[in-house]
């Protein structure tokens, strides 16, 4: 056990006396009720929405008024509520606001408490009685849902990582992660099912996603891994989504595929807002977010080019596995490749770092993949 | 009596719809965005702008030019594609797995996605389930070309 308590309560006897001698006499303290704390009256803006945490942004309840380093509270005190001497020092990584925080934040967990679905009972499983794909198309359907499990766990865990290190005052920040880590868990089991379902069984795991994915648990700080896993990995997860949903062989995909994507462009909106609100707050943190990028686009890139992904997505795209399936399948795959690369730089640029390009190694990739997509004849 | 495509009066039926399948659309959640539709009719374009908020269609208007600053993005395509989209949702209760949104849109090939910032882009994959719902409602209407 980590953490042992500082007393033994069981035997201190001060504490047990003033225990039974509550009960004996019904005496109370009531101290707690002195607390010198502020007293509002929060309103819903919009009724028909419900009562927000926007609703909540006053005076010290607020978000607004955060300072860029809290030192003030160290514990689980909620924000605004008194801290009595005592309390321990919760030891929290991340305290400074333009580590996590991002515009907006207060909405996307809203947006994700009221988007929630349920694999289980939203999916029209029932559509896929009957359903046989041929022995190809099939295999490559479950690939690419084996591949996506394999995604969804480490991007369950690695939000889920950070949440007892983020600084309690930051409670709209750690709401909206803990809705993520449930987000992608749902998604990890949404893909499990359909790869079940297909008749296949599971493929195979494949070690390049896993290096790559790896590098997003691992990540050294809050800020490193937003960049990694919302802007950089979910950045080409949700263009994977939506060229699955293009794909898709039967509607049960597609929905599946519409309802992942919703989540998935979530995570990368608030990655976006957070990567802004780092460059504005804090401009000297932008050779590091270059820094963060350079590793971040290396296995975004191997990741990307999976043999395990790749050649699902051929297959899906193409038809099968004769001459002209796969002609077709390179081709539709190498468009959507080149996509995923030019929406992650999009984002970048409005984002504050357009200088990105001229120093990114992907974007050189991307360069090279468009001039050897024209040569080959694809039209992009 | 047949509603017209394009009109605003098919986008105000379709929020009436909307409005009509409540339970459904609060199941799906808010749906904070506001976007273009354009639909090109022999060789000019008729734009619609669609503000969502909450769970409604809160507004819709038929606009000369649509600004793609003022939009989160814009959906357009040829009118004969629209017609291909609504009838096919007619025909089947929702869009078959060749004419939703994102598959028309996908590489811009029938229906394109343009716009100005990309964080307005990934608003259409946000609220995607909802968006295609909305536009499915099409199977509830009678509409004429």
């Amino acid at each position: 056990m980590a953490y042992l308590s500082t007393t033994n309560f069981t035997e201190d006897k001060a504490f047990i006396d003033k225990w039974l001698y509550t009960i004996r006499t019904g005496e109370m303290d009531l101290s707690w009720m002195k607390s010198a704390t502020e007293k509002i009256s929060p309103e819903e803006a919009n009724p028909r929405r419900g009562l927000t945490y926007r609703d909540l942004n006053l005076g010290t309840y607020g978000y607004t008024d955060i300072p860029e380093k809290v030192r003030a509270n160290r514990s689980y005190a909620p924000r605004g509520a008194e801290i009595p001497d005592g309390v321990p020092d919760a030891q929290p990584w991340v305290s400074r606001k333009s580590e996590l925080w991002a515009f907006n934040t207060e909405s996307y967990y809203e947006e994700a408490v009221s988007r929630q679905w349920n694999a289980t009972t939203d999916i029209p499983w029932d559509r896929l009685e009957g359903v046989e794909l041929p022995e190809v198309t099939g295999k490559a359907l479950s690939q690419l849902m084996t591949f996506l499990t394999e995604v969804e766990m480490i991007a369950t865990d690695t939000p889920a990582m950070w949440l007892p290190r983020l600084n309690p005052d930051f409670i709209e920040v750690r709401s909206f992660i803990a809705a993520q880590a449930m987000d992608e868990a749902r998604h990890a089991e949404v893909f499990r099912k359909r790869a079940l379902t297909t008749g296949w069984g599971l493929m195979q795991a494949s070690p390049i996603n896993e290096m790559a994915l790896k590098h997003l648990r691992d990540a050294d700080s809050f800020s490193e891994m937003s960049v990694a896993l919302h802007l950089v990995a979910e950045g080409n997860v949700l263009t994977m989504f939506r060229f699955s949903e293009y794909l898709s062989p039967t509607d049960v995909d597609k929905k599946i595929f519409r309802l992942v994507m919703q989540d998935e462009a979530r995570h990368v909106g608030y990655g976006m807002q957070h990567f802004k609100y780092v460059l504005e707050h804090f401009p000297e943190k932008r050779e590091v977010l270059h820094a963060h990028l350079d590793e971040a686009e290396n296995i975004s890139f191997a990741g990307a080019a999976a043999t395990e992904l790749t050649e699902a997505f051929i297959i899906l795209a193409g038809g099968g596995l004769k001459k002209e399936n796969i002609e077709q399948g390179v081709r539709v795959t190498t468009q959507f490749n080149l996509k995923q690369m030019q929406e992650h730089f999009e984002r970048l640029d409005k984002c504050g770092m357009p200088e990105r390009k001229e120093r990114s190694k992907l974007y050189q990739m991307y360069e090279m993949g468009r001039a050897a997509a024209e040569n080959a004849g694809i039209k992009l | 009596m047949a509603i017209s495509f394009p009109s605003t009066e098919y986008f105000e039926a379709l929020k009436a719809q909307m409005a009509a399948n409540e339970e459904k659309f609060r199941r799906l959640g808010f749906i904070d965005t506001t976007f273009g539709v354009s639909v090109g009719v022999n060789g000019k374009a008729r734009n619609f702008v669609l503000e969502f908020e909450v769970f409604d269609l809160k507004n819709v208007s038929e606009v000369p030019a649509i600004d793609l600053k003022k939009v989160d993005f814009q959906i357009e395509g040829d009118s004969r594609v629209w017609r291909e989209m609504i009838e096919n949702i007619r025909r089947n209760g929702e869009a078959d797995s060749a004419h939703d949104i994102n598959t028309l849109a996908h590489f811009g090939e029938r229906l394109k996605i343009v716009y100005d910032d990309p964080d307005g882009h990934d608003k259409l994959y946000r609220f995607m389930q909802s968006i295609q719902e909305f536009f499915d409602l099409s199977s509830k209407l009678e509409v004429s070309f």
